[in-house]
């Protein structure tokens, strides 16, 4: 795109680029949804894994295109976060920027916009939940401040859509207007002298300097490494000399460290101005948040947290699969009623609904290929992944309304000390609950943990954490238990992969003490007020991450099944057969086949196991799908009886399933993040070594039970 | 009288004297509204686990490694 905004004039047509930012905690992903009507584009931001958000809405003859900025406290350049969208907003690519300020708490979030307006004048100051302020007793004269600061400021609501049409007038305003405003000037008081020198030094070149030149000598003094590799390289290395000797001289005459001061002097700038068009009035405590603080007790604190996962969870696969209950009715005596449980729970009427559809396919294309390719390959492969459709959609409205409720983050609290024994902080809570649904997103989330090491120990473990493919495969495996009830192997599935999470993370902890380089895992994290959820915004998250889950099992896997259909169809020589055993798929796969041997199979069908397990590397539902294909079954309890697995081989190879490398995917991701081959290596080594001991030991103990 | 975040029992207010660590610790505290001079209350501290303090309207749990970082001094009861 040929577009480059340098003047301030845009034509109406052409495209207005807007930038959001807020801290966290704000609503800032809210705003953007209603600001996008939710059709939101994800991609990455150039050369890093951080997710760019972005989405287009015609208003007035404009195209509006917004560009959600990650969550940041500041624009210090210490996190990746504030790198990118500082560089972002200066580059002039958006011609406005909206700064978030949550109205519930202006003081603490006005901080990020008045950085923002020390980088920027192009900017809009959106105060969010407009509709709570009043409940709260706070009242704000937005045009008071407007005047004070010199830019435009709207009160938006996204819960009721209050100020949004205020809001989309006031940025085609902006993004049109012909005056050119500077940014506001903060007086930094003691600061200000050598502020102004080091602005003396900098306006010799100013010529090279893109950037304000107040905002880059306030951001050096205050040290900011990023922007002296900025001056290095435009203005020279004496330059930079000559601003750390100015630094030097500020930090020994004022006995303080000016980035001390200077967030000093931006509090006070802001206390000083909403001390005028701010009132509050005192109202009760809301009795809910007393309540709330039980999950800061280290002992009850845990015990909830656990317990609210623990009850999401049940609750999710009894809907889905009838499991516990039905495992209780068996148990009771009341078989029929446990039967009942299983075959109305969604995926059973799932696993029916595909069923039929088959048939209806072999009745109107008769016995042929093409119908042998829908049937086994399509529908078994896609449908059989499929069928767990409802339990992914379920499991991630829990995670939504724990995120949006403002659960989450107490819970991390409540944790933090269970977790400080296997070497992370309660942050860690967050990754290894998103872990469950998948462990890609879980392993970017680690992100926010501020130390590398543990950081880095949980991108190794993570992958541990079973995600909902692994669950896909376990229920499926689980339906083939012969003599015992699938629960149990359910439940002992779930118990090992955290058993083996926490040991090897406890063991790596160890490691990183014993060579000094491992700290006390500690937290600092803001806890939100808890409101009750949004509904709409509950439905984005919601959908978001089952379209996640849609899309990879509509092309992914829909691709790989008829791949995996024509490996196992056709021989070596090109032709077709009815008997895979004679297919190319077995002869690879019978090759691999030995490493199996621990847990005899029997001989013949070994190799159906060995390509499945090979399959599962690229993603482990394909697992399903090349038992189903390669067998021709049409249920998984079908295949494994057409395969002779005792309940021992079962258990064991869902022992293996659930341990070894998750996916491709969450390989790609954890060489991402550590940039390192060596960790990503590792972390293969860890998963395969310790999957493989786990399902030789679990044969032996379960054949010796069983 | 100056002691620090960690020492503080529950529902006591303090006033930030000073803090103490990394430049990117001190960043980030003093992003979250913990500058020199501002109050907090302590909203929870149970001698172990992450300590819970309100500063500028917000709850942030510290844990107590970083809370021993945070001098104060106790304003009175």
């Amino acid at each position: 795109m040929d577009y480059h905004n340098s003047g301030n004039q845009v034509e109406s047509n052409k495209r207005i680029r807007v930038a959001v930012v807020g801290q966290p905690n704000v609503g800032k992903s809210t705003l953007f949804n209603v600001l996008t009507n939710n059709k939101v584009h994800v991609a990455n931001w150039p050369g890093v894994t951080v997710e760019k958000h972005y989405g287009t809405r015609r208003y007035r003859d404009r195209e509006i295109e917004f560009v959600d900025l990650p969550g940041i406290y500041g624009f210090s350049s210490l996190t990746l976060e504030e790198r990118i969208a500082r560089s972002y907003i200066l580059s002039g690519e958006p011609d406005v920027l909206l700064v978030l300020v949550d109205s519930l708490n202006p003081e603490r979030t006005m901080y990020l916009a008045v950085q923002a307006l020390e980088l920027t004048p192009n900017t809009i100051l959106v105060f969010t939940k407009a509709d709570a302020t009043h409940a709260r007793g706070i009242h704000i004269n937005y045009e008071k401040l407007q005047r004070k600061l010199g830019v435009p400021v709207v009160s938006v609501s996204a819960a009721t859509g209050q100020g949004i049409e205020e809001l989309l007038d006031l940025i085609v305003a902006s993004a049109e207007k012909e005056e050119k405003k500077e940014p506001i000037r903060i007086d930094y008081h003691e600061l200000n002298p050598y502020i102004e020198s080091i602005e003396k030094i900098l306006s010799r070149y100013a010529e090279v300097l893109k950037y304000p030149i107040r905002w880059i000598a306030v951001r050096l003094l205050e040290g900011d490494h990023e922007l002296e590799d900025y001056i290095r390289k435009q203005a020279g290395e004496e330059v930079l000399d000559e601003v750390a000797s100015i630094r030097r001289e500020a930090a020994t005459v004022l006995k303080r460290d000016p980035v001390e001061i200077a967030s000093i002097r931006r509090f006070e700038f802001i206390s000083s101005i909403l001390g005028e068009v701010v009132v509050k009035t005192e109202l009760k405590h809301v009795p809910v948040s007393r309540l709330t603080r039980l999950f800061y007790n280290p002992v009850i604190g845990s015990l909830l947290g656990i317990a609210i996962l623990a009850l999401i969870f049940t609750i999710v696969f009894m809907v889905n699969t009838g499991f516990p209950l039905n495992a209780l009715f068996e148990a009771l005596g009341y078989s029929e009623l446990a039967t009942l449980v299983e075959e109305y729970s969604l995926s059973g009427i799932l696993d029916y609904a595909l069923n039929e559809l088959g048939n209806v396919v072999y009745d109107a294309m008769g016995d042929t290929m093409l119908a042998h390719l829908v049937v086994d390959g399509i529908l078994g492969g896609v449908g059989a992944v499929l069928v767990f459709l409802p339990l992914i959609a379920i499991v991630s409205l829990a995670l939504a309304l724990l995120e949006d409720s403002g659960i989450a983050p107490r819970i991390a609290v409540g944790v933090h000390n269970l977790l400080a024994k296997i070497g992370v902080s309660g942050h860690a809570v967050f990754p290894i609950t998103l872990g469950l649904g998948c462990n890609v997103p879980a392993i970017l989330s680690t992100r926010g943990l501020p130390d590398p090491r543990e950081r880095l120990r949980l991108i190794l473990t993570l992958p541990f954490i079973p995600c909902q493919a692994r669950l896909v495969v376990l229920l499926a495996l689980a339906s083939a238990f012969s003599r015992y009830s699938g629960g149990l192997l359910l439940l002992s599935g779930y118990l090992i992969s955290f058993f083996v999470f926490a040991s090897v993370n406890r063991v790596l902890y160890e490691i990183d003490r014993r060579k000094g380089r491992a700290i006390t895992p500690e937290m600092l994290l803001e806890i939100p007020p808890i409101h009750r959820p949004i509904p709409r915004v509950i439905w984005w998250l919601t959908w978001n991450s089952t379209k996640h889950f849609l899309v990879k099992a509509g092309v992914i896997i829909f691709s790989l099944s008829i791949v995996a259909w024509t490996a196992t169809s056709y021989t070596f020589s090109l032709t077709y057969t009815s008997d895979p055993s004679e297919s190319i798929a077995a002869a690879i796969a019978r090759s691999f086949a030995p490493l199996l041997s621990p847990i005899d199979l029997p001989s013949t069908t070994a190799w159906i196991v060995s390509l499945a397990l090979i399959a599962g590397f690229i993603a482990k539902e394909i697992i399903i799908s090349t038992l189903l294909i390669a067998t021709g079954a049409d249920s998984v309890r079908n295949a494994i009886e057409l395969i002779w697995l005792s309940d021992a081989q079962i258990a064991s190879i869902a022992m293996f399933t659930v341990l070894y490398v998750p996916c491709l995917a969450t390989l790609a991701v954890i060489h991402s993040e550590t940039k390192s081959l060596k960790y990503t290596l590792l972390a293969v080594l860890l998963m395969m070594v310790i999957g493989y001991a786990s399902m030789v030991v679990t044969y032996w103990i379960a054949s010796a039970i069983m | 009288m100056t002691t620090t975040l960690e020492e503080l029992a529950n529902g006591r207010k303090a006033k930030i004297v000073r803090v103490a660590g990394g430049r990117g610790l001190i960043y980030r505290l003093y992003q979250m509204g913990l500058t020199p001079g501002t109050e907090v209350e302590v909203l929870s501290n149970y001698g172990r686990g992450p300590i819970v303090i309100r500063v500028m309207g917000t709850e942030v749990a510290i844990g107590r490694g970083v809370a021993r970082k945070i001098l104060v001094e106790p304003l009175p009861e």
